[in-house]
């Protein structure tokens, strides 16, 4: 007899005994099985089944704990043992996932754990299997076919399961401290996988703080060893996430760790870039599905999004960081304290945060030593404030690229200069804009000195909002501002903006798109300020249009109009006029002119036109043609004014600008007498289009009256050479007649003005021109002015220098 | 004295006795706190006294024995009751119970042994516990035959004359386990399945399982809390109850084989009962073995692995004879599996107490003395022992040499706890602790229960079973 055969004699033995229902007899048999063989594995294994079949827990423990250490490569033991640190992982995270969140996720935990059941059934079936077989053999006497039993086992199993994964729990958890802390590093050395290994270190860490201090840091550089040899292209990985979410805080919590400085900011660094990629990661496909029923609930980016988003190698539940800002903030104050920061104690928020940098660097500006000391606080925190105050006022303005949200919803916004007081007597704007031309001039030359005073004034430049279309427009441009701030701290200085540089370049924040919008409405805001890095944002604006537009996706095109409207913004803000005209129009073709809304809009304008303006505000409105294709008509109007209003003669920008003024008349009036002026002034108007675009029943009046010898005898030149009327479909002759000669008091006052003219001899066709300009008045204007953007197109681009 | 003599003869039994008590406790309190030796000898006339008023035998034939009327008897154990209980020095307490009931070899011993049954029996009834640990002593320094006329009593009074009145047998075992020990082993010797009045009643055995699954270490108690260099009298009871509880387990299947032969005729009432007292028997007798594992560890700490037979071999050698005896009446043919499970658990035990150091013996020991069981698959892997095979793990492994010095390698106990457990003071872990017993009854290391683990120190209480 070999030893072989003895032990299968024993085991078979003592399963027999098992089965017939005498556990005792089975347990002695193997008892003494076990004095016989002690290095046999089979009879203890079969010891610590009995045990676990039975859900002693304690008994169980201790016989696994024996295999364990004497039996260490056998297969059998790591399943049973990962089944267990399965089971003791899923807890924790069920635990932190119950914690956070409540009764409203049942049915996600459900899903859960029934994720878990099947994991653990299929384990569990595999062990369990042949034991069962014969049992169910026994109880039913029928011989079922193979599959068929798997199926009875997997029925019968699954009610009971939940119970397992808590008795197995229970096995692991009558283990001693050392015992637990012993198989959990011993598990851990059998894992090859890194985030399998570090799951488990994860957990030892976890129960052992004390095992911190010894593995903490080795574990942490694994991981972020992990992430570069597998060379993940994002910071929101795996890896990432287990180093800052798990064992960064059980690392810095640890008072017996005694980490250097650098290491510490390296770590927050990692953590800091992790957090902010994670809230701005986009959104994923599943994500839109399911995040759009939450979109009331939202209040910051991040909050209580992307709990839907699966990173890479974690399930969806561990996916899951909550409350990253605050979790960043807490990590900031723990490295504040560790790392001895000054006026770090107590931070609530980051704009409390920049406020102490702020103060700490006015305080060492002085003294280069100390300053030098602080450079790395200085850098962190005001780095940290600015991502979030910017990632915050870019969540407002551009929701899409931030929340998961479905873009129909939520619009993007778009910052622009305000040019409600395009309108406003041409007088004052000239100066301004002699002085914008100068600028525009010197703009290859070095920044002048000149520019500081601009900046100064540019400070305070004024965000306008509809505040009932925007709501919490009072948070957004308080972001918007903290994070200029941070940024012209960051800037304030060499030694910060090269650490700031250095940061930048290894969190590769170029490819953050989000960022870059940040970054352009901030230029905007300072274009007049600092040319030079306008130059610099228009360039990028181009990039990520063109970027833009390769995505075809109909959510990115009102995103593209965004930046192209910015573009031309920002040009106009140059001076440079016609780049802005050329951006405006290639916008300005896209949009879809409405009509029904023109007199409200304009009645908010004639409103905030009322509160006194420096003429150097900003506008914040919604990426829609309602609000766009305004703008664009005023952006013209103001590129055109200025080159009319001179002493030069532009018959062809003057045409333009009257056709212009036509919008939100009668603001536009006193511009309009001012180029009435200029016409009788001249003697002579040409403008051949006059007919085609302006519908404006006063302006029509005016000109009428201008061929009169009251009004001068102007030499009026417009109508067009060839047939460009045919162009317009215009309804006959006899209907325009009717609509003439409609009754009422209005109609027939202005027929009465009108055909004041006509009586007084004008030539034929002008008259006829006129009569059937007259009918064209309730024209939707807009439909009438985006056509003249789109047919004029290229006039309008050369006529400007 | 005889002056006390004269003096107690005139007065009434009951305060004649009460006197005599508190003759002896005076007397003997002064001895024990004069003397510097360890037990201050009893006078010969203190003796007489005691055997006189106490006992009521006569030295003097001519005398009328005055004897006390059953009422008074009742009074007097009352008082001696009483007396055991108020008493607080234990070491007073425990010489006077051994000068009333040590035996002295004469006429006066049946006196003693009736009132001792009453005495114990009543102590056993109002649970007190100082009379109960005097006849744990008892019963370790008493011939065994006088143990197990006590245990006769006991039982006719607990288990055979009213049935309930086990249950308060039962719930003395939390009261004074020393006591339950000894009366174990006692109830062994009692019970040898030679007649069906000696076949354990079922709900004795019941009990015993109960007491012994709840705590095994119970069967040990008696065994750790013995000086290794005190030298007990010729003829005493086992020190530990394991052999008895073996042979109980070894015999039990093959007494029942033979009870069962004429109930076969009485119906199935009878066999309902025999399957559960296999169930009783086959946890009893997983229990002896755990009870062997634990030992090891015991004798392990100190030291003692192949240097104490804790199961004699000559008893052993006695258990295996009676097998023989009993299986070669037994028909084979009717009686095959009974006597098969017979020999798997005396073959289970043989082993285990083998492994364990229990028993100090070697394979060719075993094979003289089991040569002429019955076959038995496993008593034949007993007796030829593992097969020897070059091992993986490369343990200090050596099979044929049961019982073996437990392995050299580095124990995992550091000093200190051997040091705790030093053979003058009680065992410390296994000494009786309600808070860790009653939770691992089946846990074969539950001595070193997790509970009792320190977590500063880096040692492990758990041991692989070599």
């Amino acid at each position: 007899m070999s030893a072989q055969g003895d032990c299968e004699f024993l085991v078979k033995r003592a399963r027999e005994l098992e089965h017939a229902q005498d556990p005792y007899a089975a347990k002695a048999w193997l008892i003494t099985a076990r004095t016989l063989y002690p290095t046999d594995f089979n009879i203890q294994y079969e010891m610590y089944s009995i045990e676990r079949n039975a859900e002693r827990t304690a008994s169980a423990g201790r016989m696994l704990y024996d295999i364990f250490i004497n039996f260490p490569e056998q297969p059998v033991v790591w399943r049973e043992i990962a089944v267990i640190t399965a089971a003791l992982r899923n807890d924790s995270l069920d635990k932190h996932a119950q914690f956070l969140k409540g009764e409203g996720h049942t049915l996600r935990l459900l899903t859960i754990t029934l994720f878990a059941i099947t994991l653990l059934a299929i384990t569990l079936l595999a062990i369990r299997l042949l034991a069962i077989t014969l049992l169910a053999i026994r109880l039913l006497a029928i011989r079922l076919l193979a599959i068929r039993l798997l199926a009875i086992r997997l029925l019968t199993i699954t009610p009971f399961l939940p119970q397992h994964n808590s008795w197995t729990r229970g096995v692991f958890e009558t283990l001693p401290g050392p015992v637990q802390c012993q198989m959990l590093l011993k598990a851990t050395e059998q894992c090859f996988n890194t985030l399998e290994k570090a799951e488990m270190l994860l957990l030892l860490l976890k129960r052992f703080p004390e095992s911190v201090v010894q593995h903490g840091v080795t574990l942490g550089e694994s991981l972020l060893e992990a992430e570069t040899v597998e060379k993940l292209d994002t910071p929101v990985n795996c890896f990432r996430k287990l180093f800052v979410c798990d064992v960064l805080p059980l690392v810095l919590n640890n008072p017996e760790m005694c980490l250097p400085a650098s290491l510490l900011y390296k770590y927050l660094h990692k953590a800091a870039e992790f957090y902010i990629c994670y809230v701005t990661r986009e959104p994923s496909a599943d994500g839109q599905r399911t995040a759009s029923q939450e979109v009331g609930a939202l209040k910051s980016p991040g909050r209580g999004r992307g709990q839907r988003c699966v990173i890479d190698g974690l399930s969806e539940k561990s996916s899951v960081v909550t409350e990253p800002w605050e979790r960043l903030l807490e990590m900031v104050a723990v490295m504040g304290s560790l790392c001895d920061w000054q006026g770090e104690k107590g931070i609530r928020s980051y704009s409390d945060l920049l406020q102490r940098v702020t103060e700490l660097c006015r305080y060492v500006s002085a003294d280069a030593e100390e300053f030098a000391r602080c450079c790395g606080q200085i850098v962190t925190c005001c780095t940290l404030v600015l991502f979030y105050s910017a990632v915050h006022y870019v969540s407002a303005v551009q929701p899409s690229l931030i929340h998961s949200q479905s873009s129909v919803s939520v619009c993007p916004w778009v910052l622009l200069e305000d040019l409600s007081c395009v309108y406003t007597d041409v007088e004052v704007e000239r100066k301004h804009a002699h002085k914008k031309r100068k600028l525009a001039d010197g703009r290859e030359k070095t920044m002048s000195s000149d520019d500081e005073d601009v900046l100064c004034k540019g400070r305070g430049r004024h965000i306008q909002v509809n505040t009932s279309e925007m709501s919490g427009w009072a948070e957004t441009l308080e972001h918007f501002r903290t994070a200029r701030e941070s940024w012209e701290l960051l800037h304030s200085h060499q030694s910060l903006e090269t650490e700031f540089v250095k940061m930048c370049t290894a969190w590769r924040t170029e490819t953050w798109l989000w960022l870059r919008i940040f970054l352009t409405d901030m230029i905007i805001y300072q274009v007049k300020s600092h040319r030079l890095r306008a130059v610099h944002a228009l360039s990028s604006l181009a990039v990520m249009s063109s970027l833009q537009q390769t995505q075809s996706s109909s959510s990115v095109v009102l995103d593209t109009h965004r930046c192209v409207i910015q573009q031309a913004s920002c040009h106009y803000a140059l001076g440079e006029f016609r780049m802005a005209c050329e951006k405006l129009l290639e916008a300005v073709s896209g949009l879809i002119p409405q009509n029904e809304e023109v007199v409200k809009s304009s009645d908010d304008q004639r409103q905030s036109c009322i509160k006194p303006r420096r003429g150097n505000d900003l506008r914040l409105v919604p990426c829609t043609s309602k609000s766009i294709l305004p703008f664009s008509l005023q952006l013209m109007l103001a590129c055109f004014k200025l080159r009319t209003f001179t002493d030069n003669r532009d018959d062809l920008a003057l045409g333009h600008v009257i056709v212009l003024l036509q919008y939100d008349w009668p603001q536009g009036e006193s511009l309009f007498l001012k180029a009435v002026d200029k016409i009788c002034q001249q003697g002579s108007f040409q403008y051949e289009n006059f007919f085609n675009y302006v519908t404006n029943i006063d302006m029509l009046e005016e000109f009428a009256y201008l061929r009169t010898s009251e009004g001068g005898r102007v030499q009026l030149e417009l109508l067009p050479n060839q047939g460009m009327l045919i162009k317009n479909p215009s309804p006959s002759l006899g209907a325009e007649l009717n609509t003439l000669l409609l009754p009422g008091a209005q109609k027939a006052d202005r027929h009465h003005t009108v055909t004041r003219g006509i009586t007084k001899g004008v030539k034929e066709d002008f008259r006829l021109a006129m009569e059937r300009q007259v009918s064209r008045c309730g024209e939707n204007l807009l439909t009438v002015l985006h056509k003249f953007c789109i047919n004029e197109k290229i006039i309008l681009i050369q006529s400007l220098p | 004295m005889s002056d006390i003599r004269h003096a107690l003869l005139r007065r009434d039994p009951l305060s004649a006795a009460k006197e005599v008590l508190y003759h002896l406790d005076i007397s003997l309190g002064s001895a024990l706190q004069s003397s510097t030796g360890p037990t201050p000898g009893l006078e010969k006339s203190t003796v007489d006294l005691v055997e006189e008023f106490i006992f009521h035998v006569y030295k003097d034939r001519n005398i009328q024995p005055k004897r006390m009327s059953c009422v008074q008897e009742l009074q007097l154990l009352e008082i001696m009751c009483s007396y055991f209980q108020e008493q607080s020095k234990d070491a007073i307490r425990q010489i006077i119970f051994s000068a009333l009931f040590s035996l002295q070899g004469n006429k006066a011993d049946e006196s003693r042994m009736a009132m001792l049954g009453k005495l114990v029996s009543m102590a056993i009834a109002v649970s007190r516990v100082t009379i109960l640990e005097c006849a744990a002593t008892w019963l370790q320094r008493t011939h065994s035959a006088w143990c197990v006329r006590l245990a006769q009593v006991l039982m006719d009074d607990y288990c055979s004359l009213v049935p309930c009145a086990i249950s308060t047998l039962q719930n003395i075992c939390s009261a004074s386990p020393r006591f339950c020990c000894q009366l174990i082993t006692a109830v062994t010797a009692l019970y040898d399945f030679s007649s069906d009045e000696l076949t354990p009643p079922p709900a004795l055995l019941e009990m015993l399982v109960g007491w012994i699954t709840e705590d095994p270490r119970l069967l040990l108690l008696t065994f750790i809390n013995t000086p290794l260099n005190s030298n007990l009298p010729l003829g005493c009871l086992e020190i530990t109850p394991l052999l008895g509880l073996l042979r109980w387990c070894v015999k039990a299947p093959l007494a029942y084989q033979r009870a069962r032969k004429p109930a076969m005729s009485n119906g199935h009432g009878e066999s309902d009962k025999v399957t559960a007292n296999e169930d009783l028997y086959s946890k009893l007798h997983l229990s002896v073995l755990q009870v062997f594992l634990m030992l090891q560890v015991h004798l392990t700490e100190q030291n003692l692995i192949g240097r104490l037979a804790v199961l004699p071999v000559e008893s052993v050698a006695a258990l295996v004879e009676e097998v023989i005896r009993i299986c070669e009446k037994l028909t084979p043919l009717h009686a095959a599996s009974q006597i098969q499970l017979a020999l798997d658990r005396l073959a289970q035990a043989l082993q285990v107490a083998m492994a364990t150091g229990a028993l100090l013996c070697t394979r060719e020991d075993l094979r003289t003395l089991c040569s002429r069981l019955p076959h038995n698959n496993l008593l034949q892997l007993v007796m030829s022992g593992p097969v020897v095979q070059p091992q993986p793990h490369s343990g200090p492994f050596q099979p044929n040499m049961y019982p073996h010095i437990h392995p050299g390698r580095p124990s995992p106990h550091s000093p200190h706890q051997s040091a705790l457990s030093s053979p003058h003071s009680p065992h410390p872990v296994l000494s009786p602790h309600p808070a860790m017993s009653p939770h691992r009854p089946l846990t074969p290391h539950g001595a070193l229960s997790p509970h009792a683990y320190h977590p500063a120190a880096v040692v492990f209480p758990y041991r692989p079973i070599r």
